[in-house]
């Protein structure tokens, strides 16, 4: 069990323990200042629903059951506002008292269906990897029965239900219950499925409770919030579910007033004109549905845990800094320099920049190593010089230069032409970089032919070549292959492929070894090093451990809180640091890995 | 070569699932109060035709005997006989399968020519004014779809465009009341009237299915519609496709390579709505009166018809399988992923 799947588990619990206490104290007012304007409406609306389904027959104008044949199909007026139907009865009077009917219907069909599914999904998500032949066979059986049962569309089903043992109330609430079971079984099952690898689930076993008996006391409880969701959105649908049901005659019979049954006693009125026996009974019942559909989202955004942890505490840190007092930096850019940034504030709107008055120069064939704690913004660095900051983020000031051209003020057309063929990106996780469903030498080809007039032909020949420079083996079948097929490694090496097949003058470089193990890592640095020094590439390597830095870099920048703290020769700055965060990283590093090659790093000498 | 490996074995699952789900539909009959064959005559017959059909169903022995007698039948293409129009049902259901699958047909095709793109091209995140506009529609239909119940869409469309504009003629079925059918060949009329050369014709099958189309699209596409949206804009936002800018590839390949991953979870998303879709095609036929085996099911509710209930049981449950099976090959092709994990 690795450390990270400990610390995973550590923070669900956490935040699942901590939703429960949340939800328990937080203050009503509390819960509707997070709700968004929309969110507030919906909320408005389903309350009101609830109370004219708990009260509708009671407060309705006129009698909702009560024909007047002198009064027939009245146009709406100010004694019927919503006019009459074709029985004399007062439609606003039915709509208020309908909602009682299908709502209830729907939530005694949706609570009975929780009922029979939740348990059987724990049961099937426990049998499912339980030791016992017989047991995964049970749950292998429930769930093929499940897909059979779901063969039969779902209207059909009900309507056939209905029309076996009669129409009426109680049968169209066994009919809803009946086709709405399957979901919530296969919810539970997956949920459970996912929370049994938990480790406080392992814990539970262990300190001797029975496997199905923490399904229940321990994992159900967790897979709560999501069944929760679905119970609003399905009570919806069942609302749809009946009124439909009604309409066609295998439901609600019509006397009592029910949404389905008054749309189709008014059908046949829409043709001749008298439109408005049917169209209130439709808007109610889409706003009905809307509704505990809409209601559905809130409580799982609502229950969305962490949704606030991040941003809070770095606008708090953040407001302490000064606004960075690095004015001089902003000089012109400097004349040999290959990058130049100057003063760079990246900011995600209405927050308090991410980063903050950043100045380097970078000359040709250099190698400056940036380094910071997770979430110092180097990253962001990456991406800004890249001019790719994504969605939320722009650039408040300052500038990059490259080669001497400020790459803010080139146009799609000509970015494109630079990205790509002189700067390269080297991003980590390079498996993640790769698009999953196109093959390697697809990309390879595609980028080739991005930046050079050659045919695909020429260009899958030169990608193959590249990635034979770079001591991959056999070539074609790498170049056919999806990402998929590829290992960390692998990846990485192709990211390499692609980064230096164009001699690019400028390595953008974010943790290039992230998810690699050790040895891969040595390997993959060793030779991007090699060959960007071949080339002549400068490079930005952005990265966590100061062992990469000691080793290959000449020059290093400390980033903390978006601003660079400490700037120098790795030498200098990592024999005799300055700054506290410097010292920090240097304290959480394997000091011999760094302070031997800091003191071997003779590179201070070849910088200008 | 592995293509047809995995074929073949999908195809071998189908055998044990159209099984069970001829048990659950001969079942299905079992649980009516009653006597089957008096069911199945109707109220009216006489008790020797009851009696000889007893026998001929072989209800007069054990079930499994009668349950081999059903499928038997079945394999026959045997559905019983419905007893308010004394015909056979699987022919009822022939008949009658053409207009639904048309409606299904022009559905989707609606769906897939006009809303897809729209879904598309409002995830992208360009302030272009396209971008901008379909952005709003996005946002309006997101709202209406899946709350609007079908069935009273169409009522509305019919209130909107045929009574107060005009512009599209009323419930009265497949073709204007004077229209003649055109010469069967694929059962669409729109598309036989098309081979048989009759323009007036196909202008009254168009326009007549127009409406219940536009509402079949409108409120089943709606998953389709958001899920294409949701995954496109994933895919966007994704470390791939900021990795492709950053090579500058063209902003077209970047564009349908990102569709690519777009891809998978709306075909599966469009298989679930398939199997929503006949439920729809009820409702939206019983608004039309579209003579389909929707509304021949409804008719038969009504009349407690059972045979043909039960015949169109299984034909829907048939139409399902036959619709995940397809999704779970266009799976399987467009996904390598997929294929990988099967082999």
């Amino acid at each position: 069990m690795s450390a990270r799947k400990v610390d995973e588990d550590r923070r669900r619990q956490h935040s699942s323990a901590s939703v429960t206490r949340h939800s328990a104290h937080r203050s009503v007012i509390g819960l509707w200042s997070r709700l968004s304007r929309f969110d507030r409406a919906v909320l408005v609306v389903f309350v009101l629903i609830l109370i004219i389904a708990a009260i509708g027959p009671f407060v309705a104008p006129y009698p909702p059951t009560v024909a007047d044949p002198l009064q027939r199909l009245v146009s709406p007026n100010g004694a019927h506002l919503f006019g009459t139907d074709e029985n004399g009865i007062d439609v606003l009077s039915r709509l208020i008292a309908a909602p009682r009917t299908d709502v209830l219907i729907a939530v005694i069909a949706t609570t009975l269906s929780v009922a029979i599914g939740a348990p059987l999904g724990v049961v099937a998500g426990y049998f499912e990897g339980a030791d016992r032949r017989a047991m995964r066979w049970i749950s292998e059986g429930t769930l093929r029965l499940l897909d059979v049962i779901q063969a039969f569309p779902v209207f059909i089903l009900a309507m056939v239900l209905v029309a076996i043992h009669g129409t009426g109330p109680v049968n169209v609430v066994f009919a809803v219950a009946f086709v709405n079971f399957p979901v919530f079984l296969r919810l539970v099952r997956s949920e459970i499925l996912s929370l049994r690898e938990h480790l406080y689930a392992e814990a539970a076993v262990a300190l001797g409770n029975s496997e199905l008996g923490v399904g229940f006391k321990h994992l159900l409880p967790n897979a709560w919030p999501t069944v929760l969701v679905q119970v609003s959105v399905t009570i919806g649908f069942a609302v749809l579910l009946t009124a439909g049901l009604s309409f066609v005659g295998a439901g609600v019979s019509p006397p009592t007033p029910e949404l389905g049954a008054m749309i189709a006693s008014g059908a046949k009125f829409m043709i001749t004109g008298q439109w408005w026996v049917a169209m209130f009974p439709g808007l109610l019942l889409g706003l009905i549905v809307f509704t505990f559909a809409a209601m559905g989202d809130i409580v799982g955004k609502l229950m969305e845990p962490g949704q606030r942890a991040m941003p809070l505490r770095r606008l708090l840190s953040n407001a302490r800094i000064a606004p960075a007092a690095q004015a001089e930096h902003a000089a012109p850019f400097a004349q040999a320099a290959i990058l130049s940034v100057r003063g760079l504030a990246i900011e995600a709107s209405g927050r308090p920049p991410i980063l903050d008055g950043v100045s380097f120069d970078l000359m040709p064939g250099e190698i400056l190593g940036v380094v910071g704690l997770p979430g110092s913004g180097k990253s962001i660095l990456v991406r800004a010089i890249l001019r790719l900051l994504g969605h939320g983020l722009q650039r408040r000031a300052g500038h990059v230069f490259f080669r001497g051209k400020d790459l803010a003020e080139l146009d799609e057309k000509a970015l494109r032409a630079i990205r790509g063929c002189e700067i390269l990106p080297l991003l980590p996780n390079a498996k993640s970089q790769l698009n999953p469903l196109v093959r390697v030498g697809d990309l390879m080809v595609a980028h080739i032919r991005a930046h050079n007039r050659c045919s695909r032909r020429q260009a899958h020949a030169r990608a193959a070549r590249m990635l034979g420079a770079i001591g991959i083996g056999d070539v074609e079948h790498w170049l056919a292959a999806y990402p998929h097929e590829l290992s960390g490694g692998m990846a990485q090496r192709v990211c390499l492929a692609i980064a230096l097949v164009h001699r690019p003058p400028l390595i953008i470089a974010d943790e290039p070894t992230a998810g690699l193990d050790v040895t891969v890592q040595r390997q993959v640095l060793d030779l991007m090093m090699e060959l960007c020094h071949q080339s002549g590439a400068a490079q930005v390597l952005a990265t966590r451990e100061l062992g990469i830095v000691a080793h290959y870099c000449h020059r290093v920048a400390v980033l903390d809180e978006g601003l660079i703290v400490e700037m120098g020769s790795v030498r200098d700055v990592l024999l005799a640091p300055r700054h506290a965060v410097t010292r920090r990283l240097i304290a959480a590093a394997d000091l011999r890995a760094v302070s031997a090659a800091a003191t071997t790093n003779t590179s201070s000498k070849i910088v200008p | 070569m592995r293509t047809l490996k995995y074929i073949g074995r999908r195809l071998l699952v189908l055998v044990p699932q159209l099984f069970l789900i001829s048990i659950v539909t001969f079942t299905l009959v079992r649980m009516l109060p009653g006597d089957p064959a008096r069911l199945e005559l109707g109220p009216l017959a006489p008790e020797e035709g009851v009696e000889l059909l007893r026998h001929q169903l072989r209800l007069d022995e054990p079930l499994p005997q009668q349950y081999i007698a059903y499928l038997q039948r079945l394999l026959q293409g045997d559905l019983g006989r419905s007893w308010v129009n004394s015909s056979s049902v699987a022919q009822d259901l022939l008949v009658r399968a053409p207009a639904t699958l048309e409606l299904i047909t022009a559905g989707m095709l609606i769906v897939l020519v006009i809303m897809v793109p729209i879904a598309v091209l409002s995830a992208s995140p360009s302030r272009g004014w396209l971008a901008r506009a379909t952005r709003r529609i996005s946002f309006g239909y997101g709202v209406l779809a899946g709350a609007l119940p079908d069935f009273w869409l169409g009522l509305v469309l019919i209130f909107v465009f045929f009574s107060v504009l005009g512009w599209a003629p009323g419930p009265e079925g497949r073709l204007a009341i004077l229209d003649l059918p055109p010469a069967r060949v694929t059962g669409f009329y729109v598309v036989d009237a098309l081979l048989a050369g009759n323009f007036d014709t196909f202008e009254s099958a168009l326009s007549h299915l127009a409406l219940p189309a536009v509402t079949l699209a409108f409120v089943y596409g709606g998953p389709i519609f958001k899920m294409v949206r949701a995954s496109m804009e994933a895919a966007l936002r994704s470390d791939y496709t900021i990795y492709a800018e950053a090579l500058g590839l063209p902003r077209r390949t970047v564009l349908l390579w990102a569709m690519r991953n777009a891809a998978p979870p709306a075909v599966v998303v469009t298989g679930v709505v398939a199997g929503y879709l006949l439920g729809g095609a009820v409702l939206i036929e019983t608004v039309f009166n579209l003579n389909g085996i929707g509304r021949y099911a409804v008719q038969s509710i009504t009349t407690a018809d059972y045979a043909p209930i039960q015949g169109f049981v299984l034909v829907a449950a048939v139409f399902t399988m036959m619709v995940n099976l397809i999704v779970d090959l266009l799976q399987f092709m467009i996904d390598p992923r997929v294929s990988a994990r099967a082999s």
